[in-house]
């Protein structure tokens, strides 16, 4: 289909070039224009600002007290993942103008979509999973949980806090 | 997708237009466009947002493998990163994406003073960011944190090469002038958390040079010397060491003798400084691009002529926006 379309292009394209670019493209700026200007309006972008605004507000009570997951990350991540999502689609979709686009968004979006998300997986098995199986000396010298726990531990016992004070 | 394939140069045959020509038929006087049904500015930085998705997707998959690949991964605030400071740069930039859609409004209204007016607040939006985004990055650089080393002074666990780092360290030249003018300093001249802080710092030069030193001695150096924060009772902590002196914590010898510079330990934090500053900086690029296409487009009369050159700076700023509303969550609060 693309190899027909630039066929024609190339050969009706000078024909049509010779006569009216100017007009051509005014008209179809103009044309593009009074498109935009009946799906969107300040009030639709505003709107979309507050949902953005509060989405932002959603994510970070993650963070805060309020939330009742506290103890269970893995809600909170879903959680913030799905709200990035409903946030970055509503700038695709609003601020990007991709609502109101041809066809020729999914195009352009869907095969970058998937080979972004092919490529992340194809880090799995030798990015992801690199410390299932890894030599011995090299477990000796990674940074463990229990690191975390022997600072907490030394933290808590206030070895050399005492004799100072 | 193109409707005129076999049409005339003026092509009015309505015959020809398929039937994927969709939404752009309400009247049947077609025009005979070559290609796509988009400007060739608009086709082309399409084109390139796309290779910028694969781009970012490469660097965030990879974060995200790396990070949950890891054995350990520090917590926010055990590498001084403040959650209130990021969702105050996420506003920024919604703002700003805001405030280039408005500009781009008011350049198609024929309102070429008001594009210029929200052009400018976008610019100047922008570059908040960048500077909220430097002082964050000087929290982290004033407490060792570099991706990577002679710069770096983080270890990843309290082990035998911590104990031997700050050894050194302590032995130097410059270092041992220094930590005898602060033993010959007399304790009236000095703070009582300086006077405190002296105290240990005398024991903890003895840990190390001790031939019987034990990992727990060593964890307890490194907590002295940088303490891994504890999370407060949620959103009320201080977000780390920025301001120094939050209430009820304990200052790690670093923060009260900055010239002291010592190794510290954050397991897992090599691992996280490097993904850290290279995506926030290649994004910080990426802002900085944004701002130097805002400064020349101020330059333009920013009338509806000038409109096709808005939207795609424009459609480049949503992106770098859509950048960091994955960063933010990603890097700020998992």
């Amino acid at each position: 289909m693309s190899d027909h379309d630039i066929h024609s292009a190339h050969a009706h394209g000078p024909i049509t070039r010779a006569g009216d670019i100017p007009e051509h493209d005014k008209h179809d700026e103009h044309d593009h224009n009074s498109h935009d200007h009946g799906h969107g309006g300040i009030g639709k972008y505003l709107l979309v600002f507050l949902a953005l605004c509060g989405l932002t507000t959603m994510s970070f009570l993650t963070y805060s007290s309020v939330w009742p997951w506290r103890d269970q990350p893995h809600v909170g991540w879903a959680f913030m993942m799905a709200v990035s999502c409903t946030k970055a689609l509503l700038v695709v979709l609003f601020f990007m103008h991709v609502f109101w686009e041809a066809n020729w968004k999914y195009v352009l979006t869907i095969p970058a979509a998937m080979m972004a998300i092919f490529l992340a997986l194809m880090l799995v098995p030798d990015v992801g999973m690199r410390t299932r199986m890894v030599s011995q000396e090299r477990a000796l010298r990674m940074a463990r949980t229990s690191d975390v726990l022997l600072m907490e531990q030394a933290a808590e016992a206030k070895v050399l806090a005492e004799p100072a004070h | 997708m193109n409707a005129s394939a076999t049409s005339l140069p003026h092509g009015h045959d309505g015959h020809s237009h398929g039937q994927d020509d969709g939404g752009h038929h309400g009247h049947l006087t077609l025009q005979y466009q070559p290609g796509l049904p988009l400007s060739r500015g608009k086709l082309i930085m399409w084109l390139f947002l796309s290779t910028e998705i694969m781009f970012f997707a490469a660097l965030l998959g990879s974060y995200v493998v790396l990070r949950f690949g890891a054995p350990v991964w520090p917590k926010p605030h055990h590498v001084h990163l403040s959650e209130p400071i990021g969702a105050f740069n996420t506003f920024v930039l919604i703002c700003s994406s805001v405030t280039i859609v408005l500009a781009l409004e008011s350049a198609r209204a024929n309102k070429a003073g008001l594009a210029k007016m929200w052009m400018l607040l976008t610019l100047l939006l922008g570059t908040l960011f960048l500077g909220v985004k430097g002082y964050e990055y000087q929290a982290k650089f004033s407490h060792g944190i570099y991706p990577q080393a002679p710069r770096s002074r983080i270890y990843e666990k309290p082990d035998l090469y911590y104990g031997s780092a700050v050894r050194e360290r302590l032995g130097e030249p410059a270092i041992i002038d220094k930590l005898k003018e602060l033993d010959d300093t007399p304790a009236d001249k000095l703070t009582p958390e300086q006077v405190s802080a002296r105290g240990r710092l005398q024991q903890v030069r003895k840990m190390v040079a001790s031939p019987e030193q034990q990992a727990f001695d060593l964890a307890v150096v490194a907590d002295q010397v940088m303490p891994l924060p504890t999370e407060g009772p949620g959103g009320s902590h201080g977000g780390g060491g920025e301001g120094g002196g939050h209430g009820g914590h304990v200052s790690g010898l670093n923060d009260i003798f900055p010239w002291l510079r010592l190794p510290a330990v954050i397991p897992g934090g090599n691992m996280w400084a490097s993904t850290y500053f290279l995506l926030t900086g290649f994004h910080a690029i990426h802002v900085m691009v944004g701002l130097i296409v805002f400064t020349i487009l101020l330059g333009y009369k920013l009338g509806p002529k000038d409109a096709g050159k808005i939207e795609n700076a424009g459609l480049y700023w949503h992106f770098v926006d859509l950048v960091w509303i994955f960063l933010f969550p990603l890097l700020y609060l998992f």
